[in-house]
């Protein structure tokens, strides 16, 4: 019996190799920080320590199981958050090394690689978690750090107070979070989401304490997704945070959301007799996919109508991200695999369009001292190659060819019609056509305004550029050819289901 | 070796990405054209070794780079086919390439944007590579695209000097209307995939190509292979500029010369022909296409040799030329004999090439002057330049034993003797057209090199141009002149009872065609064959003696009292039979019409406009709405996002 325990720990012990890389890296990094006092080596330990971590991953491809007695499943779909979660932390940290908001002030910047690392090592837990108290633990450890990260600027009055509604909002959704699920352990007697999900089979009829309770555990999952309504922290958080964070926030920690949101449904109200993956059937008699639909339509909705009305580009973009969430939760109304996929390709893109574009809007803002969108006007002959690509970036968030962007929606609305949701499609595209309006005002201010308006080029360093560039170019080439991220994705949608 | 064939693309790629985006940095012009004619030049080599192997034996080889597109059970590998077509296409193509490379380096001395010039020449020569070596309708259609990019892009080169010719007026406008025209035969080529799809459940070419030709007695003359292959070859007479698709070519000259001597010469005009070789399965199960071709090739070659006749501008002469050879090349195809129209293809790339490499270096040492009327007297101030024209003018016009005579004389016997569409009827069209030919080149020939000098020697000093410009254009004589020789027709060897080199090497591509219109190899000379060849040698010399001494004569008396003694004639050939004008008339100006009165102003403002701006409006006045609950205050964010979770239980509960 002891042994048998031991075994077990010791042996899930090499399925969290990635984690473990990420804990050692974060406490090497403040010790490193006492000792040398120097940014670059917190930096460069935080890279090496990200890049270890990737290749413990690599290293694992392919497995499918459970670690800890069900706390984590270790699986492709998992592994395919952790690599978007790993890529993401990368650019931030090496974003971070071209921010002046970070560096030019005298506030010591130690603790803010550690923090970053925290971050990403709760959202690698959150994307496997498989038990109320894992998710719930994981998602708290993801929020402490976002929530200082979030008002690191901390003499900056719009920073400080970005992370003080982070918190309260974030305490408040937690609170909800933990209350459905100490109703639905109530319930069923079990913390383990295959427990309960057997549970749930074995009492096959609708129970209004298990809906509300699961929906709380929702709204928990929601409000790191910003969908509408539990969005509204959105837009003050990611204005006021520092940029590099609101990249972060609104790429990785929404992937992590999003994995934790498909696996709680998947593995709590999923009836796997009935199921398959063309279609998997919800238990209960819970019409979870209508719920989520109306989500869906919210959020996006809600998301780009708002957008419309910024004049400041990194609001308008944070509008747009929630609009996004609202594009991908309509990936899991589908209930299918392809749906999944479709979610997992959509997400790949949006990572590299979202990231190009706060990356320049945080480069001009340098040079020009502002994020407004009237402050672009002739930017685009000032600096024609960031400019370029910042269009790029914008005409694939919108999702026009020959863009990432608009392959992710391609495969995306290809699920839903396929599955027959077409007045969610017909939404879905009439959005993406208002998002056109808003995204397309940035490209007009850049090269169709104020075209000679007098004042020289922009310089930016080689290596900035570069950064950029790194994120472009595989934005154009995925438009034109998409096949390896699409088996890629293929690969990645099976979530552990048990033994 | 065989496996290298990636690279043949890839070298110009990395030429044109290289140029494209560091070439402004590079200021030394040698450089800059070093790397573009490199890259061309060791894929020439490769092509050459891969060449070799096939020779010896070789089979089809495909060749794999990566998996493009996959969706569902549609797959799309980027592949690369290698087999006797497909290297023949890219032996010229890099080859007279790598020559017009270097060429252009002479040529293009001193222009602003030397660097551009070169990367735009470096993409087309990967887009067309890719168009021929592809082992499917997609991957060609992407480099039939690149291919109409490029050229569209060199034609406007000189995109802010003078070009005149019907409603243009820069150069720019030009290259948008061959772009445009290209359009319409794009459309076909997209309707011809989709239909090959739907009917073939594929788009790769060996796929297609074996369902049809094992069933093809049951795909012989279906409606749906006879649409397939008129898409198609839509699709072709816009690229190949042949009727009714034709009026870009001559416009396209606004490029400078050494474009139109690659791309609207001797390579990119030939993808129309390469695409029909490459589906002779396809049209070889359609009796009323092959007739469509028959009839388009041989109307395009006779129309556009008559205007010829007329025209004064040195490049406009060659263009109508390459048009009206062309229509030979058709013709070739429709009558089944696909070896020939390749043949001519080859050989066209020579002698074409030649003329417009010479042309250029004319109009290089006149500054510009174009108008053959302003010439005469050349040959004194540029020796190389008027022999290597004349070499090229007597290849062209079916001088015994020259590479054009042999091609051309080829073609004209099947047009006579081909049991699918040819006959008198056929031969006689391509006959007079082939006289027309042999005239105006060499009337292009004494107007210019020979005679008085007309043109004013205070302004204009003619010279010789330099040496790479030389080097390209002797070699390319040198190959216009034994170039034939690859193929020579089995009257002029009646001992050999083998098939001529370019026949037999391209057998095992023409194979299923050939059983397919149930064509048997024959190997036969027959008495016609030499009554025929006979009658085109006399023709073309005495063509030769007429332009010589009609246009020795200084006041070019006789050709002037012609014009004016039919005066409409000569007037409807000088308007190009008024075919600009017929398209604007009956096409473009009523559409035109009818899209700024009714589907402009009434349909788009009126209605379009009203509902879309109606429902914008309303979107922005929500959004203003909407945006007023962001207040910041954070009690009310937390109310709402309570009432959001009772909304929906109660939803979910009570309804």
């Amino acid at each position: 019996m002891y042994n048998a325990v031991v075994n077990e720990l010791i042996g899930s012990l090499g399925l969290i190799k990635p984690e473990l890389a990420l804990l050692v890296t974060f406490v090497v990094v403040i010790i490193a920080d006492l000792i040398f006092k120097n940014n670059k080596v917190n930096l460069g330990l935080s890279i090496l320590g990200t890049i270890v971590s990737g290749i413990f991953l690599i290293g694992m491809s392919g497995t499918n199981t459970s670690a800890f007695a069900n706390l984590i499943a270790v699986d492709p779909f998992s592994e395919f958050f952790k690599y978007l979660i790993l890529i993401s932390t990368l650019i931030v940290l090496v974003m971070s090394e071209f921010s002046e908001e970070l560096h030019n002030r005298d506030v010591w910047m130690g603790e803010y690689y550690m923090l970053v690392l925290g971050m990403a090592l709760g959202m690698f837990l959150l994307a496997g978690a498989t038990n109320l108290i894992m998710i719930y633990l994981a998602l708290e450890t993801m929020s402490m750090s976002s929530y200082i990260l979030s008002g690191y600027t901390k003499e900056i009055k719009r920073s400080s107070e970005a992370s003080l509604k982070y918190v309260i909002f974030g305490s408040l959704s937690s609170g909800i979070m933990i209350y459905g699920m100490s109703i639905l352990f109530g319930m069923t007697g079990s913390l383990d989401l295959y427990a309960i999900q057997s549970y749930l089979a074995a009492n096959g009829f609708f129970q209004p304490a298990i809906f509300i309770s699961g929906l709380m555990v929702i709204a928990g999952f929601a409000y790191k997704i910003s969908a509408v309504p539990f969005h509204f922290w959105t837009p003050d958080v990611y204005e006021g945070s520092p940029i590099t964070i609101t990249a972060y926030l609104s790429v990785a920690s929404k992937a992590a959301g999003f994995a934790v949101l498909v696996r709680f449904i998947k593995l709590t109200f999923f009836d796997a007799a009935g199921s398959s993956d063309e279609s998997w059937i919800m238990m209960n008699s819970i019409p979870w996919d209508m719920v989520l639909a109306v989500l869906a339509v919210a959020t996006m909705t809600l998301g780009n109508i708002v957008a419309l009305w910024q004049s400041n580009v990194k609001r308008m973009l944070a509008y747009s991200s929630i609009a996004h969430a609202g594009y991908l939760l309509m990936g899991i109304v589908v209930m299918t695999n392809t749906g999944l996929m479709s979610i997992l390709v959509y997400f790949f893109f949006y990572l590299l369009m979202n990231f190009g574009a706060f990356i320049v809007v945080m480069l001009f803002a340098h040079k020009i001292g502002s994020e407004e969108m009237d402050d672009y006007e002739g930017i685009g002959y000032q600096a024609p190659v960031l400019a370029s690509l910042l269009t790029l970036f914008l005409v694939s968030l919108t999702g026009l060819p020959p863009t990432a962007g608009f392959i992710g929606k391609l495969v995306l609305f290809g699920a839903v019609l396929d599955s027959g949701w077409y007045w969610l499609a017909v939404i879905g595209v009439l959005n993406s056509v208002v998002s056109l309006y808003y995204y397309a005002k940035v490209v007009r201010n850049m090269w169709l305004r104020k075209v000679d308006n007098g004042k020289g080029t922009l310089k930016f360093s080689i290596q900035s550029q570069a950064l950029v560039m790194v994120l472009g170019i595989p934005t154009l080439v995925f438009g034109l050819f998409f096949g390896p991220i699409m088996r890629w994705a293929e690969h990645s949608v099976r979530i552990f289901l048990g033994n | 070796m065989h496996q290298l064939i990636y690279l043949v693309p890839l070298l110009p790629l990395i030429g044109f990405v290289t140029l494209g985006l560091w070439g402004k940095k590079i200021k030394n012009e040698t450089l800059i054209g070093s790397i573009a004619s490199t890259t061309v030049g060791i894929s020439f080599i490769i092509t050459l070794l891969i060449f070799f192997e096939l020779l010896s034996g070789g089979n089809t080889h495909i060749v794999k780079l990566f998996n493009w597109i996959s969706v569902g059970n549609f797959n799309i590998d980027w592949a690369y086919q290698v087999d006797q077509l497909s290297i023949t296409f890219a032996l010229f193509i890099t080859g007279v390439g790598f020559l017009i490379h270097v060429y252009s380096i002479g040529y293009m001395h001193g222009d602003r944007s030397f660097y551009r010039f070169f990367s735009y020449l470096n993409l087309f020569i990967f887009m067309m590579l890719n168009l021929v070596l592809a082992d499917n309708y997609l991957l060609t259609f992407l480099g039939w695209e690149g291919v109409g990019l490029a050229s569209y892009l060199l034609i406007g080169f000189w995109y802010d000097s003078k070009f005149p010719g019907v409603r243009i007026t820069w150069t720019g406008d030009a290259g948008m209307k061959a772009f445009v025209v290209n359009r319409i035969g794009d459309f076909g080529f997209l309707v011809g995939m989709f239909l090959i799809l739907i009917t073939f459940n594929t788009l790769n070419y060996n796929e297609v190509f074996d369902i049809a030709s094992s069933n093809y007695i049951s795909y012989a003359n279906t409606g749906i292979i006879t649409a397939i292959t008129l898409m198609i070859f839509l699709g072709c007479t816009g690229k190949s500029a042949q009727l009714p698709l034709a009026v870009w070519l001559p416009d396209a000259m606004a490029g400078p010369t050494s474009v139109s001597a690659l791309i609207h010469a001797a390579t990119m005009v030939t993808a129309g022909i390469f695409l029909v070789a490459r589906n002779s399965v396809l049209f070889s199960l359609s009796e009323t296409t092959m007739s469509v071709v028959v009839v388009v090739g041989a109307l395009t070659a006779i129309i556009a040799a008559s205007i010829g006749l007329v025209q004064n501008d040195i490049k406009k002469v060659l263009a109508y030329s390459t048009v009206s050879q062309l229509g030979f090349m058709f013709v070739a195809l429709g009558v089944g004999a696909y070896y020939i129209a390749i043949f001519h293809v080859i050989t066209h790339a020579f002698f074409k090439g030649l003329l417009f490499l010479g042309s250029g270096s004319v109009i290089h040492g006149m500054h510009g002057e174009q108008d053959i009327k302003r010439m005469g007297g050349l040959k004194k101030y540029m020796p190389v330049t008027a022999k290597t024209f004349l070499i090229g003018t007597m290849a062209i016009a079916g001088i015994p034993f020259f590479s054009g005579f042999m091609s051309k004389d080829e073609i004209l016997w099947y047009a006579w003797s081909s049991h699918h569409g040819g006959g008198w009827l056929v031969w006689l069209v391509l006959a007079v057209a082939a006289m027309f030919t042999a005239f105006y080149m060499f009337r292009l020939y004494y107007l210019t090199f020979e005679g008085k000098e007309r043109f004013d020697h205070h302004h204009v000093h003619p010279h010789e141009s330099p040496k790479t410009v030389t080097f390209a254009l002797i070699t390319l004589a040198v190959l216009s002149t034994i170039g034939g020789l690859m193929n020579i027709p089995p009257a002029l060897t009646p001992w050999l009872h083998s098939d001529p080199l370019l026949k037999s090497w391209l057998k095992p591509i023409f194979a299923n065609a050939n059983m397919v219109m149930g064509e048997h190899a024959h190997h036969g000379v027959e008495i016609m064959m030499y009554v025929l060849m006979a009658l085109a040698t006399v023709v073309a010399f005495g063509m030769w003696a007429l332009a010589k001494k009609w246009y020795s004569d200084a006041a070019w008396s006789t050709p002037r009292k012609l014009a004016k003694n039919y005066q409409p004639v000569y007037k409807l050939l000088l308007n190009k039979y008024w075919l600009d004008e017929l398209y604007y008339a009956s096409i473009i100006d009523p559409i035109q019409k009818l899209s700024t009165s009714f589907l402009w102003k009434f349909t788009d403002i009126g209605i379009i406009d009203g509902i879309v701006n109606g429902s914008a409006k309303s979107v922005e006045l929500l959004g203003n709405r909407i945006r007023l609950i962001q207040n910041g205050i954070v009690q009310n964010y937390a109310i709402v996002m309570i009432a959001g979770i009772v909304g929906v239980i109660a939803w979910i509960m009570f309804l």
